[in-house]
């Protein structure tokens, strides 16, 4: 438990079936009697989130913010939890929170990331951060962080995730005070006189040869090489069924990176359809792109949530983490389930010096640190304070 | 990661096109091009205004980004630092431009070159949505606005076929073929030319692709388009003409050409269509560049064997490998022989294929282990392992042996040879350019002894090599001090003993080196350059001495020889005509004397030059005719007036009726072209009467005149006018 009375962090996680209880419990844990200024809660669609927030509220006080989004799983320093939540609380003299939430306009949704990054008015901190959650299914992602990359400009780096439900791909919740909504974006800007560090990784590799995304709307795609896409990725995987079946079994994600100046920008694919033979994901694929399978082997995943604690912990000026948020893809999930998840938590452990983190598993991961792109997949990316 | 830059214009290109209006179509721009070269702001300048800012934040800094477009390299952003800048202009005649700034290091050119092309795509589609817009605002006919549209959409469609293809490394000419069928297609019958320059000082234009029936278009109009670096569009006959240039890695390469049939009106249009088409022909050699430029640093395109620089590489490790001195290592320097004459007469194309074949011929003269390469021009080499000096020497045969054979190119015969320098290495810790050099002086001696020898490196080159540098340097000296002069013989007329003409000769007697024989150091002098002054000079002084003592003897002809080098001196024709001029000595008394060998060797050099001086009344002579190669075409195909028949012929003291049958050809020969006919070398009375009775025409030799200093000329000259028909004017050779 931390004791340091000018900034405090502190994580806690419940497996409780009662939700309010679940959410009572993680929320003791992580806040330890202090007086939180900030509460971060991330939990399963499938519990009564209004009464997880209600059991949230109880331990965090009337003057915490609460903030959060469904999960895909979720995670701490105890492990990870499917069905389960996570929380994270912080406090103390040297931090400051705002908050803003909006509506997703299916029409204007970069407008829901400008409104949340409203946040960050007037707040004077010497270190900024803007962390954002937002709902995952809308379509369009990246718009929703070029919305808030475009209000508050490159001074101030963001971080945050996409909400998930588990793997229904129906629903996802944003936790905005004692509420969830759905469909909105939630930010909330961080102040602090200590350093912030982000980490960003992910462990894939290209798979070669490249294709040409030749159509597309959205995260829609209907032809890669001027072929039906789901003609392409089933002969690509060797996988003789229908897309059903494709997308069910273990390789369920494909994950496509796109080519860009320092790695890739990779995209989750998640579903097909065998009558029209078209793919598509959660995340806008341009057309025109050129853009690779990616695999990841368990290590090289490790291996990159090793890197990403360890760049978050190395922009802290040499201070130790007081702890860290962390936002992990589902994919890698997927591709770190049987015994894989319990060895990425001892890594990210080790890499953190076992300073406390807390998390989930999402449907997208937003970070911009350099460069302007802020939309991430396949990525853990984590938010280091000190 | 190989030209990243060169997938993602495409994807940009389909965002940009995707707007509906100016302000998303910036916009789009601005975020794509930011988020693709990782910077952190972007905006653009159109119009004197700002907009699409991105990045900034609340603030945008106006003033500063004006700055930018006007060619500031940095760009100030409050709360995030000084960053990198790069303005890329829309369109070729405005200011307006796409920036982009990064906060970690600046724009390398293959990002700079992406950015160029984005910046072009975007004038490009932000000027057709005005004309989009325009015509709404007009109500002009619904179908003209589905017309561009649908072009629109085809060009990204097009062009992201050529993209895959690019992706996709698809050979190069499959994918510059793409570009230029989409090009002529889009441009409805245009007949599009894609014109690449070539590599070397003179960097000349090929046609490397066409598509559709009309003729090339003029070089003038892609040349202009590189040296101005913009499209240009000129009118032509009925049609027009658009030229787009073409860059790799941001370097002038050539350019795409469109000649359009007819109608005026759609010029800016099919401009920025061009353009953009160029710009991926532009991505594409850029990107097979990239992946060439690895494998070019160490190989020799035209032949696929290693450079130099990697021959070295290879003859060092194993040079640093050897475990014992007992397995010596061999280095063969081959170079050919008359390979410069193919690539002159029948192009550099051609020349490249022999190269090509030789190369090939080379591989199979030795093991599959041994290492062969091309050194640069004619100039091969090949790597023995475990060779002793013997084995070495018999590959060095096998070598000459082989490309001794014909060779088969431009539907021709070539024949060609090769000379081989052998060098071997039996101590440790013998460096390779040392080897490598050893192999070249071998050769140079083995070419020196005549072509097709194979000669093994031995100390006394070396010294050989220096002693060359040295007279070099002396022969320098010469010139510039005045050591050398002149002697002359005269060409006695044999039918009455009289002096026709006298040949000068040089003479150098060297304050060190004593009496210097010309065939020691002529070679010397061409070999480094120096002939041309040495053979002006000759033809200077002579000239003028000749000049004076026509006063007493004016029919009096003088007899210059001169070097292969000087023929091919493009100034040559002026320097004689100068120096006659001077002189004045009037062009029909000079006579050029040219060996056989140089003719043969060099036929089409040259040949320009001696019309020019035949016209102008110069004589020209074939000096040891008979020696070379006995081909006689030259003789029609040449403006020669006078054969001179080698002394090898008339060496015998007393001629064999052989050696007279070849004479009598040879005169014979002469009388039916109409050509004078000298006998040189004539030593002793039996000789002169003997080449009289054959009807040869006119003699030089020790029995007539000895070569004889100028002092003495003169009083030589007068006793032949009084001499009986006998004419020897040199009675010590009588003696």
């Amino acid at each position: 438990m931390q004791t340091n009375p000018h900034r405090w962090f502190g994580v806690g996680q419940s497996s409780a079936a009662d939700s309010r209880k679940a959410g009572a419990e993680a929320a003791a844990e992580a806040i330890g009697g202090r007086e939180a200024k900030a509460v971060f809660v991330f939990a399963s669609v499938s519990h009564d989130l209004a009464e997880l927030l209600r059991g949230v509220r109880m331990e965090a006080g009337a003057d915490a913010e609460i903030v959060g989004a469904t999960t895909m799983g979720e995670m701490g320093s105890a492990g990870v939890t499917s069905g389960g939540i996570s929380v994270a609380a912080l406090g103390g003299d040297g931090f400051t929170v705002q908050t803003r939430a909006a509506r997703i306009d299916r029409a204007h949704p970069r407008e829901a990331g400008a409104a949340v990054a409203e946040a960050l008015h007037d707040m004077d901190d010497e270190h900024k951060v803007l962390i954002m959650f937002a709902d995952g299914l809308t379509g369009q992602p990246h718009e929703i962080v070029r919305g808030a990359y475009s209000s508050i400009g490159a001074s101030v780096p963001l971080v945050g995730g996409f909400a998930a439900d588990d793997r229904n791909f129906k629903a996802t919740y944003q936790f905005y005070g004692d509420e969830a909504h759905t469909g909105a974006v939630v930010g909330l800007a961080l102040g602090s006189d200590g350093p912030i560090g982000i980490g960003v990784a992910h462990g894939w590799r290209r798979i070669e040869p490249p294709m040409i995304v030749t159509k597309a709307t959205g995260p829609h795609i209907y032809e890669l090489d001027g072929e039906p896409a789901l003609d392409v990725l089933l002969r690509r995987n060797n996988f003789d069924g229908s897309a059903e079946e494709f997308f069910d079994r273990g390789r369920s994600l494909q994950p496509l990176g796109l080519s860009r100046r320092s790695g890739e920008d990779i995209r989750v694919i998640h579903s097909g359809d065998d009558e029209a033979r078209t793919v598509w994901g959660t995340a806008d694929v341009p057309q025109g792109a050129l853009v690779w399978l990616m695999e990841g082997d368990r290590q090289s995943l490790l291996d990159g949530a090793a890197w990403s604690c360890t760049e978050a912990v190395a922009r802290l000026e040499g201070l130790p983490p007081l702890g860290v948020l962390a936002f992990d893809c589902g994919g890698r999930r997927a591709g770190l389930i049987e015994g894989g998840l319990e060895q990425e938590i001892q890594a990210m452990r080790t890499a953190l010096s076992d300073a406390p983190f807390a998390g989930f598993y999402t449907f997208g991961e937003i970070a911009r640190v350099r460069g302007a792109l802020g939309t991430h997949h396949l990525t853990l990316v984590t938010l280091a304070l000190a | 990661m190989p030209s990243w830059s060169s997938h993602l214009l495409t994807e940009y290109f389909a965002a940009v096109n995707a707007a509906a209006d100016e302000d998303s179509a910036i916009r789009s721009a601005v975020e794509r091009a930011t988020e693709m070269v990782e910077a952190e702001v972007g905006a653009v300048v159109r119009e004197g205004r700002i907009f699409g800012a991105y990045g900034f934040g609340p603030v945008v800094p106006e003033a500063a980004l004006h700055e930018v477009a006007a060619g500031q390299p940095l760009l100030t952003v409050p709360y995030v630092g000084e960053l990198h800048a790069v303005s890329n202009p829309l369109g070729s005649e405005t200011g307006d431009a796409l920036i982009v700034a990064r906060l970690a290091e600046p724009f390398d050119p293959a990002e700079r070159q992406m950015l160029q092309g984005m910046g072009q795509v975007l004038g490009l589609a932000l000027r057709s949505i005005r004309v989009l817009a325009a015509e709404r605002h007009l109500r002009a006919e619904q179908e003209q606005q589905a017309t561009s549209a649908q072009t629109r959409q085809r060009l990204v469609e097009s062009l992201l076929t050529i993209q895959r293809a690019i992706s996709a490394r698809r050979p190069l000419p499959e994918i510059l073929d793409a570009v230029t069928g989409g090009a002529a297609e889009l441009l409805g019958g245009a007949t599009v030319t894609l014109m690449l320059a070539e590599g070397g000082p003179d960097r000349r234009l090929t046609v490397a692709l066409k598509h559709g029936e009309d003729e090339s278009p003029p070089e003038s109009l892609a040349r202009a388009a590189m040296a101005g670096g913009a499209v240009l569009v000129r009118p032509d006959g009925a049609g027009w003409m658009i030229a787009a240039p073409v860059r790799v890695t941001g370097e002038m390469a050539g350019s795409l050409v469109a000649h359009l049939p007819g109608v005026a009106g759609r010029q800016t249009e099919q401009r920025d269509q061009l353009a953009a088409y160029a710009q991926q022909v532009s991505l594409a050699l850029t990107d097979a560049r990239t992946v060439e430029a690895v494998r070019e640093a160490h190989h020799d395109p035209i032949t696929g064997l290693p450079n130099r620089a990697l021959f070295l590489k290879i003859l060092n490790r194993v040079l640093a490998s050897r475990v014992t001195d007992a397995d010596p290592t061999s280095v063969l320097f081959i170079d050919l022989d008359r390979f410069k004459a193919v690539n002159d007469s029948l192009g550099h194309d051609a020349g490249d294929q022999l190269l090509a074949l030789v190369a090939r011929r080379l591989r199979g003269c030795v093991r599959a282990s041994d290492t062969t390469a091309r050194l640069g021009g004619d100039e091969f080499a090949a790597l023995l392992h475990d060779s002793p000096a013997e084995a070495a020497e018999a590959v060095g045969e096998r070598v000459v042996a082989a490309i001794k054979e014909p060779f088969r190119v431009a539907g021709r015969e070539i024949f060609i040879g090769a000379s081989v320098g052998v060098a071997i290495s039996r101590e440790s810790g013998q460096e390779s350019k040392e080897l490598l050099a050893n192999a070249d002086l071998a050769m140079y001696r083995a070419k020196k002894d005549g072509p097709g020898r194979v000669l093994v490196y031995q100390p006394y080159m070396h010294a050989e090599a220096l002693d060359r540098l040295s007279l070099r340097g002396d022969l320098q000296r010469a010139l510039r001090d005045g050591e050398f002069r002149l002697q002359y013989q005269p060409l006695i007329r044999l039918a009455d003993g009289r002096a026709a003409g006298v040949e000068a000769l040089i003479r150098w007697n060297s304050p060190t080196r004593g009496f210097v024989s010309p065939v020691d150091f002529i070679p010397i002098a061409e070999e480094f350059g120096l002939i041309v002054d040495i053979g002006q000079w000759v033809l200077e002084t002579s000239a003028l001495q000749v000049a004076k003592w026509r006063r007493d003897f004016p029919d009096l002809g003088l007899n210059v020889n001169v070097s292969g080098h000087q023929l091919v001196h493009p100034r040559f024709a002026d320097n004689v005509m100068r120096a006659l001029a001077i002189a004045g000595l009037p062009s029909s008394a000079v006579t050029l004397e040219l060996t056989e060998s140089v003719l043969m060797s060099e036929p089409d050099l040259g040949k320009s030059a001696l019309n020019v001086l035949r016209g102008l009344g110069v004589q020209l002579s074939i000096d040891d005719f008979g020696t070379g190669y006995s081909s006689l075409a030259y003789l029609r195909e040449l403006p020669v007036d006078e054969l001179k028949i080698d002394r090898a012929f008339i060496a015998r003291a007393e001629l064999t009726a052989e050696d007279l049958a070849l004479v009598r050809t040879i005169v014979e020969l002469a009388q039916i072209l109409g050509l004078r006919v000298v006998a040189e070398g004539i030593e002793n009375a039996a000789q002169l009467s003997a080449l009289r009775g054959l009807g040869c025409g006119y003699g030089q030799g020790y029995h007539l005149c000895r070569p004889t200093d100028p002092e003495f000329m003169p009083d030589r000259l007068a006793d032949a006018q009084v001499e009986s028909p006998v004419g020897v004017l040199d009675h010590r050779s009588t003696a």
